[in-house]
């Protein structure tokens, strides 16, 4: 039998490989985050109550955000309904609240229903293809505003629900509650970036067929992650519910939200560590800057931003960032971001024209 | 509620929404676009033909061509400019694009608009046909015959006309169609366009059968992806059998004791789920342009 | 599920069958896959014993792929059953059947692009057969980037690869569940011809340390120096199973690949006495 020629290593000499260091990037991110928050956290000593109302809702945003992180950016399924979870939140707290059960209690049951809920949606959901899949969960948004709608659920007409008024300077309280919040969805993320079961989502993420054939049992990771990102979406919902004392369903089941979550996520990068948290601040304090005729602006700033991020933006600002402060190989001069914005803006057309 | 009654319900609101669906359908099969604006073009139609009617003071079926017309335009535009840039970019893409498209549009149209309820009331709305105990109202009636004209009529623009043909065949095979010197960003945009249209008909339509306002957009869009998703993507005529099935469901549904009226959402989307995992490839068993 | 399958044999299973048990290590028999009314896989049966190393060639649209996707998982056939150590995994998820010890590559190498090299390898060692911790996955997949000669490439990114390293890391992504039984579909392809030897000694290799493989392939030269034995496809059947030599030189394989028309004018040739033209000669095995 032949032999074959003798097998030689790589003809090139390279220099000696460099020892892969474990990345630290990581670290880097979280501490980068933990400082952002701090920031944030002086909002209610430097700011006035505007100010302490609007970095509210934009943590949030952000928490919402981090929390469709988990399943749009790591795994890369792209749920379009997830503010199902919120509204659950939102309604199941609400309810306790009616029935004078403390509200921690309200939060918990929230986490619990949504969580529930997503692991029985997810079973026959995440069976379906990726466009499939987010259709239905953005009929699943749908169908329960809906729901709540004609159920009237809350009793006050239409799903409305008016809870009694919170103790007096509590807003502080509710801003840090959602800042911890935001704390804790970053530490999740941490513990994604490092963890067995990050490992398998991204897997899934890139390239399903071949996370199978390694041994990822790629079903029950997608119900996994889902559940998981029902649970900080359905506690924001119920922060949210005390907080505004009164809420209807479509604010709370407002597909809106669901878009905004995936976009922020996308603008600040999905997948990352600081996107969510990034891209909500960025696009929301826009948004309150943009303030003048109230809500209605927003949805076209909204609309506008996704236009934009999608066709100009798609990586998100975070990897922007990190393409344009990356050293440049040796002999490779550093590039001029406007040119190479239109250069890019160029490339993505006539790649993705027609 | 007597059988017939049922049965004639069913047929027309079956008719009307495959109306709804054909221009979805259309993009979906040629172009691999879900269009999550799509029910924002219905919405703009339904103004459109208010404001003529409104305004203008033209016959809401008199007004459906001209509503079309500037559907049409819409959608070329809208094509031109935006679609294009992102035909081959992954489905997540188009989704989110149209989705941000359908939050302009709708906001746009209820800056100029605002929310209030409208609808369109002619004075022969109230008409019918009654044939025993039966009532046809007149206007669903009219709604239903215009929705199969408009599908034959789809039905034989593709099949049997060049350009018709042209688009048919950049669906198949966009490559072979450019090939064959086929201008592929002219038969999008025309494609795009004329599903604009349709959805400029359908909601022409449907604003003289139910009070609209501008957050009725998502639902459309809903609806259009179940009925797709019932009648396959294969030709016009599955999207009426979609149409029908879909509003049997509907129809039926509210009948069982307990349920009543107002869970539309909710009807198509279970029926969206369970489609799906039994029968991926839509009822009629045709396969999708994917 | 899986039985406490232990770290590959020692050197001992060489090249070459090894009929210590008479059960086969895999056995499909009477295999149909149907796509719409197309048999893409048409009664397939054979068998596979432990350390061999099994060369599966046959034309364009043979159903070879198909038939690393059913052994795998990735589809289920129309009927048929397959048997792995005894087992039936007809139903078997591919993730299960990894667990099991099959593992394959994908002819159109999946990279995790987001991932780096070594992170790859790493995830097939955290799902693999066993349970490891991330610093023992990360060590496996050192050790598997050293035997498939990646390791100088551990940084770089998945999309940063040539086609070669590509499929080398197919292949060390496999091989990091720690597999009995390795599919490779079409691993050479786009590969030079200084690449393919060092493919075919990588295979003969990891054959060495006990692991049976079942290579599909193109480049009919390279499979046949390795293969203990080769099964040849054709429009999803099954028309030759014997070791190289024999198989290169039936008729029947020649006409498949080549047409009625070459596999006549052969017979002729050689009925002639005139001698066989080099070219034939490669396909002959190249046995020079």
């Amino acid at each position: 039998m032949a032999t074959g020629t003798k097998t030689q290593t790589s003809p090139t000499t390279q220099a000696p490989p460099p020892k892969p260091k474990e990345g630290r990037g990581w670290l880097w991110s979280l501490l980068l985050g933990l400082l952002i928050l701090g920031l944030v956290a002086t909002v209610p000593f430097v700011g006035n109550a505007a100010d302490l109302h609007n970095w509210t809702l934009i943590i949030m945003f952000a928490v919402l955000a981090q929390s469709w992180n988990f399943i749009g950016g790591f795994a890369g399924y792209s749920a379009f309904g997830n503010v199902v979870f919120f509204g659950i939140g939102a309604y199941t707290t609400g309810l306790i609240l009616l029935a004078n059960l403390p509200f921690w209690l309200g939060l918990i049951a929230g986490a619990l229903v949504a969580g529930l809920f997503a692991l029985l949606l997810g079973l026959p959901v995440l069976r379906l293809r990726g466009h499939y899949f987010a259709i239905a969960t953005l009929g699943i948004a749908e169908a329960m505003r809906e729901f709540v709608t004609v159920r009237d659920v809350g009793g006050g007409g239409g799903g409305l629900i008016s809870l009694p008024l919170p103790s007096l300077d509590s807003y502080v309280l509710f801003f840090y509650a959602f800042l911890g919040l935001s704390l804790l969805c970053l530490l999740i993320t941490v513990f994604l970036t490092r963890s067995r079961f990050g490992y398998a989502l991204v897997a899934i993420r890139e390239s399903e067929q071949a996370a199978e054939a390694l041994g990822i049992p790629t079903y029950w990771h997608k119900v996994g992650v889902f559940v998981l990102s029902a649970v900080p979406a359905a506690l924001a919902g119920g922060l949210y519910a005390y907080w505004a004392t009164g809420f209807d369903p479509d604010t709370v089941f407002n597909v809106g939200i669901s878009v905004e979550m995936v976009l922020l996520t996308f603008l600040g990068g999905a997948g990352t560590i600081l996107g969510p948290l990034i891209g909500a601040i960025v696009f929301e304090y826009t948004s309150f800057q943009f303030q003048a005729s109230g809500f209605t602006l927003h949805n076209t700033l909204l609309g506008l931003s996704i236009v934009i991020v999608t066709i100009f933006l798609p990586q998100g600002i975070l990897r922007l960032i990190q393409e344009f402060a990356r050293q440049p190989a040796p002999g490779e001069r550093r590039a001029n971001p406007f040119v190479e914005g239109v250069r890019r803006v160029r490339r993505f057309i006539a790649a993705n024209g027609v | 509620m007597s059988f017939g009654q049922v049965l004639v319900n069913w047929l027309l609101l079956g008719s009307l929404y495959g109306a709804v669906a054909l221009g979805f359908s259309l993009v979906w099969g040629i172009m691999n676009i879900v269009n999550l604006a799509y029910g924002a073009l219905i919405i703009v139609g339904a103004y459109t033909a208010f404001w003529l009617y409104t305004d203008l003071h033209i016959d809401p079926y008199l007004g459906i061509p001209l509503t079309m017309a500037v559907l049409f335009i819409i959608g070329w535009i809208i094509q031109y400019v935006v679609i294009n840039r992102v035909i081959r970019a992954p489905m997540l893409v188009t989704f989110l694009l149209t989705f941000g498209l359908d939050l302009l549009i709708i906001d746009l149209v209820q800056q100029f608009f605002t929310s209030d309820l409208r609808s369109i009331n002619t004075a022969y709305a109230g008409n019918g046909i009654d044939i025993g105990s039966t009532h046809i109202p007149l206007p669903s009636l009219i709604a239903a015959a215009i929705a199969i004209l408009l599908t034959a009529a789809l039905n034989f623009f593709l099949t049997r006309t060049r350009i018709g043909n042209a688009i048919l065949a950049t669906g198949m095979d966009r490559d072979a169609a450019r090939l064959m010197g086929i201008s592929i960003r002219h038969t999008y945009a025309l494609t795009f366009a004329i599903g604009a249209a349709l959805a400029g008909a359908a909601g022409a339509l449907l604003s003289q059968l139910y009070p609209f306002d501008p957050s009725e957009g998502g639902t459309f869009t809903l609806r259009a992806f179940v009925i797709v998703v019932l009648g396959g993507l294969g030709t016009p005529w599955g999207v009426i059998a979609g149409g029908l099935v879909f509003g049997l469901a509907e129809t039926v549904f509210p009948l069982i004791p307990g349920v009543g009226p107002g869970y539309d959402d909710a009807i198509a989307f279970a029926v969206l789920v369970l489609v799906l995992i039994f029968r991926p490839n839509g009822l009629l068993g045709k396969p999708f342009y994917s | 599920m899986s039985d406490a399958l232990s770290q590959p044999m020692a050197s001992d299973a060489g090249q070459g069958g090894d009929d210590q048990g008479s059960m086969p290590l895999l056995q499909l028999e009477s295999i149909i896959k149907r796509f719409g009314g197309l048999a893409a896989v048409d009664n397939l049966s054979f068998s596979l014993h432990k350390g061999e190393i099994l060369g599966v060639i046959g034309p364009n649209g043979a159903g070879k792929s198909t038939m690393v996707d059913l052994v795998g998982g990735a589809t289920t056939p129309t009927s048929g059953t397959i048997f792995y150590q005894g087992h039936n995994i007809t139903r078997l998820s591919p993730h299960q059947r990894t667990h099991l010890g099959i593992a394959r590559t994908f002819q159109i190498a999946q990279p995790f692009k987001g991932l780096d090299v070594r992170e790859n390898v790493m995830v097939g060692a955290l799902f693999g057969q066993q349970r490891l911790s991330r610093a023992q996955a990360l060590r496996a997949a050192d050790e598997v980037l050293e035997r498939v000669n990646l390791a100088h490439k551990a940084t770089f990114k998945g999309d940063q690869l040539t086609i070669a390293d590509r499929k080398r890391l197919e292949i060390a992504r496999a091989l990091a569940t720690e597999p009995q039984l390795l599919l490779l579909d079409e691993v050479m392809a786009g590969l030079t011809p200084v690449e393919v030897a060092q493919a075919v000694e990588l295979i003969r290799q990891l054959n060495k340390m006990g692991v049976t493989v079942l290579v599909i392939e193109h480049i009919v030269s390279a499979i046949a120096s390795v293969s203990n034995r080769v099964l040849v496809l054709h429009h999803g059947r099954k028309i030759a199973e014997d070791e190289p030599a024999q198989v290169l030189s039936d008729p029947r394989v020649i006409e498949a690949y080549l047409g009625e028309r070459y596999a006549r004018h052969r017979t002729q040739q050689s009925a002639s006495g005139l001698p066989i033209a080099k070219d034939d000669q490669q396909l002959s095995g190249g046995e020079s």
